[in-house]
């Protein structure tokens, strides 16, 4: 019903944007501002604060509170997870939010790392910065920022950090050493959310470019994720000279011909430049990719159009916000798990990590500020964005994990990364790489690394 | 992105989809039991029970401390309603909702009509039944049969039931006078919900055909709106020798070649049967059907695929799920209203009635069970329901509010209900026609009757 109208009437529009390209190479570097109310005369300060979380028997009493006042409704007989998170599970998960999670051990575990703050255009900016704890002499650990996306944190990164900033005690050669910078996008978590609209992916890749000079770092490495995987590009796209190599387990890459050839099935794959993997992981078209999205996407839908209207309640019951990202946790991690009748949650995550995670945003009260992030870059029409349009010319590399929501093949991630010297199809994993598979990650990124320091 | 996909990959269903129509005249009566557990083998009771609603200390007490803890996130500067339920607003509804509304009088005046249950396949279904205060001396009253849709209730016809029952008393003539029933969806306020997956708009119009029967009447009129629209079509479709006439305020008929000829331009509209007025509020097409579309049917989405996700949260944050239902009496009464700071909510509705329609939700904890409605009906594929593709017998009257979602023109209805005898273009309204305009509304239905009657 509008469902139809909805394909049919832009068909002319999709064709068009579709293979329209730009021919710039670089984003212009703009500037902005988004604090509240006018920006002041005086000059901003720069200084880099530490940073520590905190918590309160206050706000754990509070949390207890609304997690025992929780109405539940019984899910549909023989549902598991198909009209969402099932409450029968739910109620296994609060209770275990309620009697067994520890907030106050977790924030200690969050402070491991060091945290910090710094005004940059207008935002306070959080983000944690790991330095090697050895380094054979005369080396220079290289510098990686890492990027979350939603309903993520800086926290998915915290089992693959030691992986990278230590190698050597962690069974890994000590060829490449990092030092990692994970920041928290605007409006997530400890960062302070935009005042004003149009905060988009591109501002943030502006801001955290500027980050990465504040901190010294004139070159530097990038990896993300989900709005990672954007920012990070949009970040290549605007500074190339300075982003030395830009790694990525998730790109967004539909926009071109070769994605319209999917529909003319998987004789012709190979054709064009499908490998036999990339035809297991795309057909049929049907059920892994139009259905897939069309069911997984009603988040992403309404929170391109009406973030605040769904916000709220999110904001206002812990419960329900668990319910809405566990959710995703579960089925991007393995669509196949929406047969579970406990959405196959704990097989690859703890519910410490998951319900920490949560807490990010339930502490920090940032969920309306990080749906409003869709729409800012998604709700403004399609492929309307010049950074959509274009390439991307610094040295990418691309990890494919299985059950990532969309398998992007090699061609097309080509297509808009033409310097991809690095492309590997993971044996296992999901969206939240880095959370549940960090040895591969890691693995994979020291990879990347190694093909592009021997060009 | 990924919107564009979607887009491309599914023309050649779509376009088939589209244009294929069933041969069939009646849809078959089939059977159904929705109860929880296993059915038992003892004759189900099918008394009509009277009902009152009922409040406590306790229930509104709970009201007020969830609303104090409400957790408020300050909107975007100069965002009015475009991201949502703008909250500087909300603030003021919610104190009205804490400070001044009071539940026990408004559960007063929704006991002033007497209110019944009575089980059918294995659901307690609530409704009202309202007869006649006065009749001319031999004269029955024709019964009419009015359903609700989704935010709405029962609740939303009780402005208009005094002008169909007792229109002398209201400056209509007596010519027409009613019996009115309005029932409650199952899952919806006081209607039990189903236990069982698949429940779904025809299981629905089954239920209230045989409430009806159960009230004694054979034959009868129908008339809905939003989902109260296809599930009186649905009866229409089932059991057309029992419908007397079926009247609606909004048609879900896009599925024809005529809407594609919408692409053409208004140039051509004339030629294709489109009135001025049609092309008045169908064009421009960009933004009066497709961006308008896009941007309100998020809701939609996700409560097609993950209604049980979203729905947790607006269980157990009041104020959460005020913003969620309140957004669509805004958006949906005119969409101009998202430029208004207050989404001009309070211009054609009282606080008092539009709390009252959460209070139905909230009280009742239905939320979750009247989303999934959405995924029962619109969630198993594109037309791949029976009824979708069939068409409608049975005399037709429709009343065109200029501020409804989607325009539906005269031609496109007659499409599908080819016994269309009365088409009005109203001078004002939206979605809610029949709490927005009560006599813009009874007018229609009386003014469908008379032409019925001279036939």
């Amino acid at each position: 019903m509008w469902l139809e109208i909805l394909l049919t009437s832009v068909l002319g529009f999709a064709i068009y944007w579709f293979i329209y390209r730009d021919k710039e190479e670089t984003l212009p570097l703009e500037d902005g501002w988004w604090g509240p109310g006018t920006r002041s005369a005086a000059r901003e300060d720069d200084s880099i604060r530490p940073f520590k979380v905190e918590t309160s028997d206050e706000e754990i009493h509070d949390l207890h509170q609304r997690i025992d006042k929780f109405r539940f409704t019984p899910p549909l007989e023989d549902s598991c997870f198909h009209y969402g998170f099932n409450s029968n599970y739910l109620k296994k998960v609060i209770s275990y939010w309620r009697n067994g999670f520890d907030w106050k051990k977790q924030v200690e575990i969050l402070n491991r790392y060091p945290h910090f703050k710094t005004k940059i255009e207008g935002l306070d900016i959080h983000f944690i910065h790991v330095k090697p704890p050895q380094l054979p002499a005369g080396r220079t650990p290289k510098p990686l920022l890492m990027v979350h996306g939603w309903p993520g944190s800086f926290y998915e990164f915290y089992k693959i950090i030691p992986l990278l900033t230590d190698p050597k005690n962690h069974g890994l050669s000590d060829e490449h050493v990092f030092e990692v910078i994970c920041p928290s996008i605007p409006g997530y978590g400890f960062s302070e959310p935009s005042s004003k609209r149009e905060f988009n992916s591109v501002a943030t890749a502006r801001i955290f470019y500027k980050l990465m000079l504040r901190l010294g770092f004139q070159e530097f490495y990038i990896q993300g994720g989900d709005w990672g995987s954007l920012i990070c590009t949009n970040m290549a796209q605007l500074v190339p000279s300075h982003v030395k190599g830009l790694h990525l387990n998730m790109a967004l890459v539909l926009s071109n011909l070769s994605t319209l050839t999917l529909l003319l099935g998987r004789r012709f794959g190979r054709f064009l430049g499908l490998t036999e993997r990339d035809v297991e992981l795309l057909y049929p078209v049907k059920e892994k990719v139009l259905y897939s999205l069309m069911r997984e996407s009603g988040y992403m839908h309404i929170q391109c159009t009406k973030p605040d209207t769904v916000g709220s309640a999110l904001n206002d019951s812990p419960v329900g916000l668990a319910a809405y990202i566990l959710e995703k946790f579960s089925t991007w991690t393995s669509r196949e798990f929406r047969y579970l009748e406990d959405g196959g949650l704990e097989r690859k995550f703890s519910l410490d990590d998951l319900l920490t995670n949560v807490m990010l945003y339930w502490t920090t009260g940032t969920i309306v500020s990080s749906q409003r992030f869709y729409k800012e870059n998604l709700g403004q029409g399609w492929r309307t964005q010049k950074h959509e349009r274009m390439k991307v010319y610094v040295p990418t590399g691309f990890f494919a994990f299985p059950s990532e929501l969309l398998h992007a093949p090699e061609k097309w991630v080509r297509f808009k990364y033409p310097k991809l010297i690095s492309y590997s199809y993971m044996v296992r994993g999901g969206h939240f790489a880095a959370f549940k598979e960090p040895e591969l990650l890691a693995h994979d990124i020291r990879k990347f690394l190694s093909v592009l320091e021997r060009q």
